[in-house]
């Protein structure tokens, strides 16, 4: 009996010591099922294979780190209950999530309880403009792309420019944003207006377009309609320039649109893995490739990535694991650190600063190619 | 002069693909009095078994390009009028005694049950039918370019409704059809096999929206199993103002509104298209409730 109570006690001994040894959580929201499982299940494989390899390098201040992953579903409604389980396990930062109405659905209840979150794949504006102070996030705004696609534009020698949406909300307001940038730049916005996408037959809208003389189109719908506008463009014998936002970069594109009427297309959007040209990024998918064959698919999953690097070194160079500590040290401090996607610093309102869009153009093989 | 031209021909060829699936909505409605909400996801079934056709059996290089697509559109509109007739025999016979409604929960039932089945037999992604299957040639009219595929569908498309057009006025199941359309009761007195004539409805109306499908995916590669719904609602709308129940109204129907569609993007705004399209309907239907050929001409034949 005696021995058995000097064993208990012993044991208590040990779990106190591990207690004053308590690991770093940091939380993964993403979505593990629902229609956007495979992006949420490459955040969880990325942010293991980043904390296993914090812990082999010696954790955070001398601590272990643990990732606790929670499901969203892409929904907002579980959302909030995924944001909700986290807090209660006691979470310092959290990573998460794709889809910006669902990030948005989070950040009050990550924000009452003071947790820091950095999210991924959000890229709406209001998202930082509403002054939360523990928000942050490694993806780009859609005011950023509408910025890049007016550069590339004028870069490019087009003074004369079309744009064309499809009326959702993201493909209106980048067509707005980057209508409103091209003006002011000196450069004639000769035709804007909205087609309705999910039909098959746009020469209507193709045969306006091309009365109104661009020397380009912008094109800011998603690759369905873009690969039927490219199609029947080639079929009408008008070989005008088509530039496309981020929603256009899909392989299925140049399935639809057929390989001669794709080639020359462009498009904005982040670096696809394969293509970050960073030695972060290369060291990062070389492991990758170790521990679950393959690349990741989606840049947005290694966005998270990002955020969980950005969220070790706030912690780290803050000396805390205070959100208010963590995010102040962020946005004012952190300098000269690199990421998978490039170099990661944050302004006063969370989002980052710096350029992630780049280029595409489709060859003549139908294969995606970084522009310089 | 030369933009209107080319508008022009726009229209005509997505009208004459309106016109097609309008045929099935009014020829239904014309001997039941019920709008067969299905039809649009025959219309995709049609585009999806093409497309299976001609990736599989390899007719195109058989029998060359235009014999190959000739013999694949017999075979799709076979095809899909076959599984109209058992649509029929399965959705709404059973129903035909009771009160409409049910018929039109059964129809909408059908149209979900069959998108739901494209779906889980081809996936969600879009499909896409190989390319240049016809060659890809245009000719330029008075300045305007009309692709020969263009030519071809609007041909195909008048050729179709011609076909039947003689076969409802000239034959003796076409009689048979048109008596039934006036009065089943008495039709059946007259010694007529009602059920054989609706089920010639459901094999006649179907093969032709199975047509139009074919063509939709041959001209444009690219579709989808929720295709159905807009191109449907397009056509049944085309059937309304031609007036429902009229053969020749679902042709100048669907003609008319392609066109009306296409002038209303070029000269009003591409964002209100289809909007203009409705209004125009609406403007119609409060001149002449019946529709532009209304049930007048249906009575009188």
């Amino acid at each position: 009996m005696k021995k058995i109570a000097s064993l208990a006690a012993a044991l208590l001994l040990a779990a106190g010591s591990v207690w004053a040894q308590e690991t770093v959580k940091i939380g993964l929201m993403a979505p593990l099922t629902g229609s956007w499982a495979s992006e949420g299940q490459e955040m969880k494989q990325i942010l293991d294979l980043l904390a296993s390899d914090l812990n082999e390098r010696g954790g955070l201040l001398g601590r272990k780190v643990e990732v606790l992953a929670e499901d969203d579903g892409g929904d907002p409604r579980t959302a909030s209950l995924a944001a909700q389980r986290l807090a209660s396990r006691g979470v310092v930062a959290v990573v998460g999530t794709y889809g910006s109405s669902i990030t948005e659905a989070s950040q009050a209840i990550y924000d009452e309880n003071e947790i820091l979150q950095i999210a991924n794949g959000s890229t709406a504006v209001r998202l930082t403009e509403k002054g939360l102070p523990y928000f942050l996030r490694t993806s780009p705004r859609d005011d950023e792309q509408g910025r890049v696609a007016a550069q590339t534009l004028l870069a490019r020698g087009f003074k004369k420019v079309a744009v064309l949406h499809d009326n959702t909300s993201y493909s209106k307001g980048l067509a707005e944003e980057a209508r409103g940038l091209l003006t002011q730049a000196g450069a004639t916005v000769a035709f804007f207006d909205a087609l309705t996408p999910g039909e098959r037959d746009y020469t209507a809208i193709l045969t306006k377009l091309k009365a109104a003389g661009p020397e380009a189109v912008f094109f800011t719908g998603y690759y369905p309609e873009a690969g039927l506008l490219l199609r029947q463009k080639k079929e009408m014998g008008w070989d005008v320039p088509f530039l496309g936002g981020d929603a256009t970069n899909n392989p299925d594109l140049v399935k639809i649109a057929g390989t001669a009427a794709a080639e020359g297309f462009l498009f904005l959007s982040p670096p696809v893995p394969q293509d970050l040209p960073y030695d972060q990024a290369k060291a990062f998918l070389a492991s990758y490739a170790k521990a679950h064959g393959g690349t990741p698919g989606s840049i947005w999953a290694v966005l998270a990535g990002d955020g969980f690097l950005a969220a070790a070194a706030g912690i780290e160079g803050a000396k805390s694991t205070k959100a208010g500590a963590v995010a102040a040290y962020l946005k004012k401090d952190l300098a000269d650190f690199s990421g998978l996607t490039g170099p990661i610093a944050f302004n006063e309102k969370g989002d980052r600063v710096g350029e992630v869009y780049k280029v595409y153009r489709v060859d003549a093989a139908g294969a995606f190619v970084l522009q310089p | 002069m030369e933009q209107f031209l080319q508008q022009l021909t726009n229209g005509l060829a997505v009208g004459g693909i309106y016109a097609l699936i309008a045929l099935g909505y009014t020829m239904v409605y014309g001997v039941l009095r019920l709008i067969n909400f299905a039809h649009g996801d025959l219309f995709t079934l049609g585009a999806y078994l093409g497309m299976t056709l001609l990736v599989s059996l390899g007719l195109r290089d058989g029998l060359g390009p235009v014999l190959g697509v000739a013999v694949l559109a017999v075979m799709v509109m076979g095809l899909v009028g076959l599984v109209g007739a058992l649509l029929e025999r399965t959705a709404y016979r059973p129903l035909r005694e009771s009160p409409r409604l049910s018929a039109v929960v059964s129809a909408l039932g059908a149209s979900i049950f069959l998108q739901n089945a494209i779906m889980l037999v081809y996936g969600a992604r879009f499909q896409v039918y190989p390319q240049d299957v016809l060659p890809r040639v245009a000719v330029t009219v008075f300045g305007a370019s009309v692709p020969l595929m263009r030519l071809l569908i609007v041909g195909a498309s008048v050729v179709l409704m011609g076909a039947l057009y003689l076969f409802i006025q000239r034959t003796r199941i076409g009689t048979a059809i048109r008596a039934a359309a006036i009065d089943q009761g008495a039709a059946r007195l007259m010694g007529i096999d009602v059920d054989r004539v609706i089920l010639i409805v459901f094999l006649l109306g179907p093969a032709l929206g199975g047509a139009a499908g074919l063509m939709v995916g041959l001209y444009y590669g690219q579709i989808n199993f929720t295709m159905g719904w807009v191109y449907g609602l397009k056509a049944f709308t085309a059937a309304i103002l031609g007036g429902i129940g009229n053969i020749p109204g679902a042709m100048v129907g669907g003609l008319l509104l392609g066109v009306i569609e296409a002038l209303g993007a070029a000269y009003v705004s591409m964002a209100w298209k289809d909007a203009i399209a409705f209004l125009v309907l609406i403007g119609i239907l409060i001149v002449r409730p019946t529709g532009l050929l209304g049930e007048r001409v249906a009575e009188k034949v």
